[in-house]
């Protein structure tokens, strides 16, 4: 009894207040079912002999009765828990419906040790279902709501594999297919036989490369354009030492350069004549000077969806390809310092990992 | 169900009909579907396996939704009643034909008129009937949810 009076007064307490968000009835995922019992309700209301409704009437009116079904499935629960069982039976819902209408009260609910399987309420509703029409529900429910199965990565017992190593315990999850980790590694080999077999050098790509493992495919093509690139310079070495991405950005003035400002055409001597420069030269714009070169490998390749993906993709060959180009290039843009941190700054804005890069690189160094 | 041999023939008569009652369930099917009553349950934490008891507080629901559209009709029924006896007061006042002939101007229908022929479940109704049951629900001024919402109270209350 009291704890019919509770839940009306709580029911009374979430109706004169405004749905909070948060709230299950109010909630987005919640449409589906509180349509259904629109129209179910409009039914019944039609039923009843009304021939129309406001529509915040039915919705009120649908809530409503929803929130009825909750609070005796709520009601039948507690009192199934009480006795000590997880699922209810019949005697728990005609408690919960006599706690819920017992402020309307019901034929024997002053009767203090009545039987439950003789309540009023039984009785009542099953003089409803004598009188009223039989009305069924307009459409066909599907069953809801619909959960998605999730597909698991299995064992590697349930996959019957063999563990890698012996370590590895067979109920732990298998790895991903090889694919997308073991041909990275011998793409690396690849480069590391390319690049002049230096080991500090390959090391440092390694960690350079951890960002974009995934990108098999885009690797492939980037292991063919760094053949490409280290066949015909020949300085694979020089292009690691001088990459702008592995050094730390340069403050203006930190970095003694000669303020040389010559056309493109005489380039070419200016190299041949201070062949100290090259180092220099490295730090130029990358992206505006080799803006050619960039347009016409993003044309040969069968861009990803993902414009992130494409400029990571991008940006490598660039950094290859600059250390032969790189002397033509000199002269056409002063100012070096300055310039290069813009540029550096501007490409760690698209990747916004880039300085943990650049930190990682650092140490790398050091060491 | 557990039948104590030493209980009357009344609690025995109350038992039977309670499980032909329950039997009848199978073949009866509500208006407000198992889905949905099953969907709330779950949510509310009750589980049972049993159809006979979704569809049984799928009846208790019905009955419940239908009392209360049923009280909304009577007092949609004495509304309109008691507005015919008013109205023809009313449409001798200059307001009302004031807000009639703007109304009509707007190509709306007089709400006096339309109340008439149609029974419409109205906020109103429902909240004076939602009342019996203890639920307590207000209308919102505000909710301009027909042509005569702005008008009505004005008019009841003269």
């Amino acid at each position: 009894m009291n704890n019919g009076c509770l839940d009306n007064r709580k029911k009374e307490h979430d109706n004169s207040q405004k749905r909070p968000k948060s709230y299950k009835f109010g909630s987005k995922s919640d449409d589906f079912a509180l349509a259904i019992a629109k129209v179910a309700v409009a039914q019944l209301c039609e039923s009843v002999g009304f021939q129309g409704f406001h529509l915040s009437a039915l919705e009120t009116l649908s809530d409503i009765s929803v929130r009825y079904i909750y609070s005796i499935g709520k009601t039948a629960n507690l009192s199934a828990n009480l006795a000590g069982r997880v699922e209810g039976n019949v005697f728990d819902i005609i408690h919960g419906l006599e706690d819920l209408g017992s402020n309307l009260g019901f034929s024997g609910a002053s009767d203090v040790d009545r039987c439950v399987v003789s309540s009023g309420v039984v009785k009542d509703i099953t003089h409803f279902i004598g009188v009223s029409d039989f009305i069924p529900f307009a459409y066909d429910v599907p069953g809801f709501p619909v959960v998605k199965e999730s597909t698991k990565t299995g064992s590697f017992w349930e996959k019957e594999e063999v563990p890698p190593g012996e370590h590895i315990p067979s109920w732990l999850p298998a790895f991903p297919d090889p694919e997308t980790y073991a041909t990275r590694l011998s793409v690396e080999n690849e480069t590391m036989g390319v690049s002049n077999g230096k080991k500090t050098e390959s090391e440092l790509e390694r960690v350079e490369r951890k960002m974009d493992r995934s990108l098999l495919n885009l690797q492939l093509r980037f292991a063919h354009n760094e053949n490409k690139g280290g066949s015909s310079h020949g300085s694979g070495y020089v292009a690691t030492e001088s990459n702008p991405y592995l050094a730390a950005p340069l403050h203006v003035g930190e970095k003694e350069v000669s303020p040389v400002v010559l056309p493109t055409k005489l380039s070419n001597e200016v190299a041949l004549r201070n062949p100290v420069h090259v180092d220099v030269g490295n730090h130029v714009s990358v992206l505006e000077t080799f803006a050619p070169a960039i347009e016409a490998m993003k044309s040969g390749l069968c861009d990803s969806d993902n414009g992130k993906k494409k400029l990571l993709y991008d940006q490598r060959p660039t950094v290859r390809f600059k250390i032969g180009i790189g002397k033509k290039s000199l002269g056409t843009i002063s100012d070096f310092g300055s310039q290069n941190e813009e540029d550096l700054l501007k490409i760690a804005s698209w990747f916004g990992n880039d300085n943990e890069k650049d930190d990682k690189k650092d140490e790398w160094k050091k060491f | 169900m557990n039948h104590n041999p030493q209980s009357s023939d009344g609690k025995h008569d109350d038992d039977s009909a309670l499980s032909d009652f329950l039997a009848s369930l199978m073949d009866y099917a509500p208006t407000i579907p198992d889905e949905l009553v099953e969907h709330y349950l779950a949510k509310s934490g009750f589980q049972c396996p049993d159809v006979r008891l979704i569809r049984l507080i799928a009846v208790a629901t019905q009955k419940f939704v239908a009392e209360v559209a049923s009280d909304a009709l009577q007092h949609c029924k004495a509304r309109q009643a008691a507005v015919v006896k008013d109205k023809r007061e009313k449409q001798q006042k200059v307001i009302y034909l004031c807000l009639l002939s703007f109304l009509i101007s707007f190509g709306l229908s007089d709400p006096l008129l339309e109340q008439d022929k149609r029974l419409i479940l109205t906020m109103d109704d429902l909240s004076k009937s939602l009342r019996e049951y203890g639920v307590n629900v207000k209308h919102q001024e505000y909710f301009a949810d027909s042509p005569s919402t702005g008008i009505d109270p004005a008019s009841r209350e003269e």
